[in-house]
């Protein structure tokens, strides 16, 4: 609901912007349009300075040449009427224009047209000096306002932008919360989607298909969903059976082949056939209880015993463990923790982050038989921490590289049982990262990347 | 009953190639009396009359379960139950030793591992360890002799008396002789668990107990230091 807020406020307010952007527009071009009008009639002259340009000496008018000019440039024609009404002068006069003017036809002209000649007039010591231009050359239109209007111009002009802009998203508003209100279901039904509840929305409406589509999408999600959780629990319930089954049978070949191996009076050869059996059949087992545990693993089965988790004794504790367990003296474990590092706590199992530990080292030791130096190190940034295990022995080869950093679907069996798989589950288990690679100056390390514990600071 | 293999044992589980593998690695191991038994009914039957001394029991049987069999035989008798199941979930085990058995092994075990955890079962039952004297050791470092009962550490160069702290620490690694203590795992021996910062306290400790305990405490021979990890008691003679 709250990406559903987000997304009318944004539309409101996009709204408003749209309504501003518009009035700026509009208002620029009103003043482009006066700036561009004035230009195409300059009034270089007005009418008072042609006016003058009329002077009289004996009876007789003379019009100035520069008066003449402008007039034949910007006007048609020009007269002079005297006080009670007659032409006295004229220049260019159309033959349609009156030589006789009544006080009624003065008054009606110097407003508006004369003749639909526009006119403009002015006083001049004989009388009324008119100016004509050409037949629709001019629109007019007399404005009047009270002046009470005029002086709080300044006032109303930003009350009005204000009130356009309000309007605009008040409207947006009362649009969105309309597009809002329909949307709201189907935002819900996705929101259940998610979180895999089936979805049956009310198909009516403007957004019907939609919420059609979505109730069918969930379904076939529901659907699937529960096919995957039943072949799911059938392939858990299937390794679970069979390792159970596979234990009776296999104590039958580890007790007696131990009982052989241990037999004194069988030769020493037979001893140790029955030896190499016991051994045998105890990585057997290993392999089937690791491979139940990959597979609850896999599907999230496996309950983690949450708890918190000290790594930096944990480190300790198995390496000295492999050291106490009679390792040749081929191989060297050292242990590093950073100095910040010692009291690094993360949240998680702890008999499942030794058991990676374990097969990681242990990998080590296996793929090494000649013997190799392991490197455990523990380094702490904010809010996670890295754990690593090294060695200088034979690396990965390329195509293990590919598989345990790229895996494929599901748990794989590998050459050499499920220990590195076992490690992935685990950290993944722990929402932490695995990283396997090999080193430049040869051997190959496993880096796991862990979340640290909040509660570090408290211990 | 003067030994442990005087007890009788019963074994209850439906495979029957597996019963009689048991049976034979007890009689083997020295037990006389081992009785077998295939289900829950053969087993109350048996149970009844013969009156076990111990009970080796597998949970899934194919006419109950193990669990509420060993609820029967509680409710008539103390005789220690040990499970020998296939079922390895921490649930079931959890869920066993709950019910109060002795102890819980997952199918495949080792014959040893059977035969040493039964012989501790039944030896706590019927010769319980409380009543004899229990004896701190006593052993040698090279020419220095520590007795962990009075605490004192008889070397070259006189007679030391251990702290209270140096005891347990000297104690947590002569239990652990020759294998490596780590360090934290002395802390919590010393100062309770999961403390933290302990380590440099530690290190005094262990240089006052090197003062007692080695010839020249500077090149240390018998406590030495692991990097890293923490300790090994190494050159113990025990007397």
């Amino acid at each position: 609901m709250k990406s559903m807020m987000k997304i009318l406020s944004r539309y409101v307010l996009s709204a408003a912007v749209i309504a501003i952007i518009l009035l700026i527009i509009n208002f620029a071009l009103l003043i482009a349009w006066i700036v561009q009008t004035s230009k195409i009639a300059p009034k270089d002259y007005s009418v008072s300075q042609l006016a003058n340009g009329l002077t009289e000496s004996d009876g007789i008018y003379s019009l100035s040449g520069f008066a003449k000019n402008e007039i034949a440039r910007q006007y048609q024609w020009a007269m002079l009427l005297s006080d009670d009404g007659h032409v006295i002068w004229s220049e260019n006069l159309p033959g349609d224009v009156p030589l006789k003017y009544s006080v009624s036809d003065v008054a009606g002209f110097t407003r508006w047209y004369l003749n639909d000649y526009p006119v403009h007039v002015w006083r001049h010591p004989d009388g009324l000096f008119v100016l004509g231009g050409a037949r629709d050359s001019v629109w007019k239109h007399g404005i009047e306002m009270p002046h009470k209007v005029m002086d709080n111009a300044l006032a109303w002009f930003p009350a009005v932008l204000i009130l356009n802009g309000a309007a605009a998203v008040l409207l947006a508003l009362l649009f969105g919360l309309q597009l809002f209100r329909s949307l709201k279901p189907l935002a819900e039904g996705i929101e259940n989607m998610a979180e895999k509840r089936l979805v049956e929305l009310s198909t009516r409406g403007l957004l019907g298909d939609l919420a059609a589509g979505i109730n069918k999408t969930s379904a076939r999600l529901t659907k699937q969903e529960a096919a995957l959780n039943k072949r799911d629990n059938a392939r858990t319930t299937w390794i679970a059976g069979v390792s159970h089954d596979i234990r009776t049978p296999l104590s039958i070949v580890m007790g007696y082949s131990s009982q052989l191996e241990d037999d004194p009076e069988l030769p020493q050869s037979k001893r140790e056939q029955a030896g190499i059996i016991r051994r045998q059949s105890e990585r057997i087992k290993t392999l089937v209880s690791d491979l139940n545990l990959a597979s609850k693993l896999e599907y999230d089965m496996q309950p983690l015993r949450r708890g918190s988790v000290a790594l930096a004794p944990l480190l300790r504790v198995v390496a000295a463990d492999f050291l106490n367990s009679g390792l040749s003296g081929s191989y060297s474990v050292a242990v590093m923790i950073g100095e910040n590092a010692q009291n690094t706590v993360v949240g998680g199992d702890e008999e499942l982050l030794k058991r990676a530990l374990y097969n990681l080292m242990a990998n080590s030791i296996r793929h090494n038989p000649n013997g190799c130096d392991i490197k455990v190190t523990l380094e702490k940034g904010w809010g996670n921490c890295s754990l690593s295990v090294s060695d200088n022995g034979i690396g990965f080869t390329q195509e293990a590289l590919n598989n345990l950093n790229y895996p494929k679907g599901s748990a794989r069996l590998e050459n050499h049982g499920l220990g590195l798989t076992i490690v992935r589950q685990i950290i993944k288990a722990h929402g932490g990262t695995t990283e396997f690679r090999n080193l430049p100056e040869g051997g190959c390390a496993v880096v796991l990347g862990l979340s640290v514990s909040t509660a570090d600071a408290d211990l | 009953m003067n030994d442990i293999f005087d007890c009788r044992l019963l074994i209850v589980d439906d495979e029957p190639e597996l019963r009689r593998m048991v049976s034979e690695i007890l009689r083997r191991e020295g037990f006389m009396k081992v009785i077998s038994a295939a289900g829950c009914k053969e087993a109350r039957q048996l149970f009844a009359l013969e009156k076990p001394d111990g009970v080796i029991l597998d949970v899934s049987l194919p006419d109950g379960d193990g669990f509420s069999l060993m609820r029967e035989f509680r409710a008539i008798s103390a005789a220690p139950v040990l499970f020998l199941s296939a079922r390895d979930e921490d649930e079931d085990r959890l869920l066993g030793l709950g019910l109060g058995a002795d102890d819980y092994i997952t199918k495949p075990f080792l014959p040893r591992e059977l035969t040493l955890r039964l012989c501790a079962v039944l030896s706590r039952a019927y010769f319980p360890v409380v009543l004899r004297r229990t004896e701190k050791p006593a052993f040698r470092l090279g020419e220095t002799e520590i007795d962990l009962n009075s605490g004192t550490v008889s070397a070259k160069a006189g007679l030391f008396t251990l702290t209270a702290k140096e005891f347990i620490l000297l104690e947590k690694l002569y239990e652990n002789r020759g294998k490596i203590v780590t360090g934290d795992g002395l802390c919590r021996a010393a100062w309770g668990d999961n403390l933290y910062g302990y380590e440099n306290t530690l290190m005094v400790h262990i240089r006052r107990l090197r003062e007692k305990i080695e010839p020249e405490p500077s090149a240390p021979r018998y406590l030495v230091t692991v990097r890293g990890l923490g300790y090994k008691l190494t050159g113990v003679e025990d007397k």
